[in-house]
């Protein structure tokens, strides 16, 4: 069973009079544990496509089937709960709370679930922080972390929960080309360790050499769907 | 508990701005402070220059004369027994007892005449209870079965009376036939009951029962209790021992105009609160907008992971909570600062009246010192943080509904 399935998924945005067609009827399925590319020029529809994905927008046509559940018919507060136990994001400008410190940040995510005591949690942060190299970096603030360090955290903090899927919206578009490989080469290490699925957005060549399956989205419509061994 | 931690280490962001809209707070909780401080100072010195020269702790008097005692009528006066004060000394907390005769007097100085409010009084038993004689400012109390008066200063000179003169008093008996009392003024008082001053003259009890033909009865009894508290459950048992018609009052009751006036008072104190700290939420409200706006896309984030729009709102209340709590502490010491303040040198009557001689209904003039209670820090303490968590209420409202995907982008 695919952990995604979209069936002529289409998006229009209202501007004023004007309908702005973003999504023109995808039909996609996505594994468990591919790790995905979604790529395209600016405007095409990549983040629209991963916002309807990430359960944060809602589609004007089509079905989007998560997990085995549709998810049309889902009210904000469904959406949230789906969002809260099952998914991960990675923004391109990190969105790392600035006062809380790394540790902190990759708490807060945890601590929506709230499944596990104190001292678990403690244990599965640091453990994480470790695996991503900031380690010993815990207890600084964002503004006292690199990009590279910034996004590690970001990435800490989408997995920490154990999601099913990790969504991130040109993750690297910050990054310089040395600390991109990093991030990128953590990911697919925690894909492959962890076997979460992660999909990513970006027009980064350097970035699709790491997938192994590339979306291509052109005017609203997916124009190549390429898997790679 | 995370989020609450989360909430206050927000407050560290922008620490000028919490302070500024800590410190709205905190001018609120001052004001509020103050201005009670002095309603209390003002209610015990009322209350006190009202038992010490007016009232005592306790009344006896005639049931109906006591309806209609603001008329000064010679009707249902009281033939002074025994009987009577071995009862009232049998109250608890008796300490004295005297006797007075009030009568209307229309005050004449040759040219000019005043009504104003005669008293007779037991001159041996009177300082018992009453503390006019403490308030001599010239002359001396008057000897028992004289004429000798004493009045207000401020009486004497709005009459041109000077010590020693001798004031003609226009009396009517209880016949109704008219009589004069032509009475030496042998003293002067200035106490801090300004209607007193003003409108009140002195004279022996003996001397005022044998002008105004009453024999030896007096309008009634004023008894001086050990404690103030005790006033009001004292008159209730004297009386259930008093047999018809005689009856007893409270301080309270014979000031319940006064009280009444004070409860009001207190309500107009609260309203201004009110205003006030309506004006320090529209700070909370102006601080939580911007704080929303300026984390638009964390609070994005925190929606796309999965945080309910519940969880948001706390987030900023607790923010809030934080602000109204360091603007309460900030507004409480402030406020014991302040109050000290005037609570060592008081605030001059004149100063709070516009510097005349209005006392607005108040029994009390010169300086008055500002009085504490516990209960009014912690209420307004409780009330500034309680205001400034609703005031972010909406604000925070606004902020969670954000559509996640608008809020990541900044849309």
């Amino acid at each position: 069973m695919s952990l995604i399935k979209l069936t002529g998924l289409e998006k229009i945005y209202q501007q004023g009079k004007i309908e702005v067609p973003a999504l023109r009827g995808i039909d996609m399925e996505i594994e468990s544990g591919e790790f995905t590319t979604i790529f395209g020029p600016s405007g095409s529809g990549k983040t629209t496509l991963l916002n309807m994905i990430g359960c944060l927008d809602k589609s004007t046509a089509g079905e989007i089937v998560f997990d085995g559940h549709s998810i049309n018919d889902l009210n904000s507060k469904e959406l949230a709960e789906v969002r809260r136990y099952n998914l991960g994001f990675v923004f391109q400008s990190y969105n790392l709370i600035p006062v809380l410190t790394a540790f902190e940040n990759v708490e807060f995510a945890i601590r929506l679930i709230d499944k596990h005591n104190k001292k678990e949690r403690r244990d599965k942060v640091m453990s994480l922080l470790e695996e991503v190299g900031l380690g010993d970096m815990a207890d600084r603030r964002p503004n006292e972390l690199s990009g590279g360090q910034k996004q590690r955290v970001a990435i800490a903090r989408a997995l920490i929960k154990e999601p099913k899927l990790v969504l991130a919206d040109e993750p690297t578009a910050n990054l310089d080309s040395e600390t991109s490989k990093e991030v990128l080469e953590l990911m697919k290490e925690m894909n492959e360790e962890l076997n979460t699925t992660f999909i990513f957005s970006t027009h980064d060549p350097q970035v699709m050499d790491y997938a192994r399956r590339l979306i291509e989205i052109k005017d609203g419509k997916i124009s190549k769907d390429q898997r790679r061994d | 508990m995370f989020f609450l931690k989360m909430a206050f280490k927000n407050l560290t962001r922008h620490k000028r701005r919490t302070i500024i809209t800590a410190l709205i707070i905190a001018f609120a909780i001052l004001i509020y402070v103050i201005t009670e401080g002095l309603m209390i100072g003002m209610t015990e010195m009322s209350f006190e220059n009202i038992i010490n020269l007016e009232s005592g702790h306790l009344q006896v008097a005639d049931q109906n004369y006591w309806e209609d005692r603001k008329e000064l009528q010679l009707k249902n006066l009281i033939t002074p027994a025994a009987e009577i004060e071995n009862k009232i000394s049998q109250t608890d907390g008796f300490e004295a007892l005297t006797r007075r005769l009030n009568f209307a007097v229309n005050l004449n100085n040759g040219i000019d005449e005043l009504p104003v409010t005669g008293v007779g009084i037991d001159l041996e038993t009177d300082s018992r209870v009453f503390e006019l004689d403490q308030h001599l400012v010239a002359g001396r109390m008057p000897e028992a079965g004289s004429t000798e008066i004493i009045m207000g200063a401020k009486l004497a000179e709005l009459m041109d009376f000077q010590l020693g003169d001798y004031a003609i008093m226009l009396i009517r008996t209880e016949e109704k036939t008219f009589n004069t009392i032509d009475g030496e003024i042998v003293g002067l008082f200035n106490t801090p009951h300004p209607s007193l001053n003003e409108s009140n003259v002195f004279l022996p009890l003996s001397t005022v029962q044998e002008r105004l033909n009453v024999e030896d009865k007096i309008s009634h009894y004023v008894v001086r209790l050990n404690d103030q508290d005790l006033a009001s459950n004292a008159a209730e048992e004297l009386s259930s021992r008093l047999s018809a018609p005689y009856q007893a009052y409270s301080w309270r009751d014979a000031a319940r105009s006064l009280v009444t006036m004070l409860e009001m008072q207190d309500i107009e104190t609260q309203i201004i609160l009110a205003i006030i700290l309506t004006l320090a939420a529209v700070g909370i409200v102006n601080t939580v907008i911007l704080s929303a706006l300026e984390r638009m896309e964390e609070l994005g984030m925190m929606k796309a992971l999965g945080m309910h729009e519940r969880e948001i709102v706390y987030t900023f209340m607790g923010e809030a909570a934080g602000i109204g709590l360091i603007g309460g502490v900030m507004g409480v010491i402030m406020g014991i600062i302040g109050l000290a303040i005037f609570n060592i040198n008081g605030i001059d009557m004149a100063t709070m009246t516009g510097g005349g001689d209005m006392t607005y209904g108040f029994p009390l003039s010169g300086t008055i010192y500002a009085g504490w209670e516990l209960e009014s820090f912690i209420f307004v303490f409780v009330y500034g943080v309680v205001v400034s968590v609703l005031a972010s209420v909406l604000p925070a409202l606004w902020a969670a509904r954000k559509d996640p995907v608008k809020a990541i982008y900044h849309r």
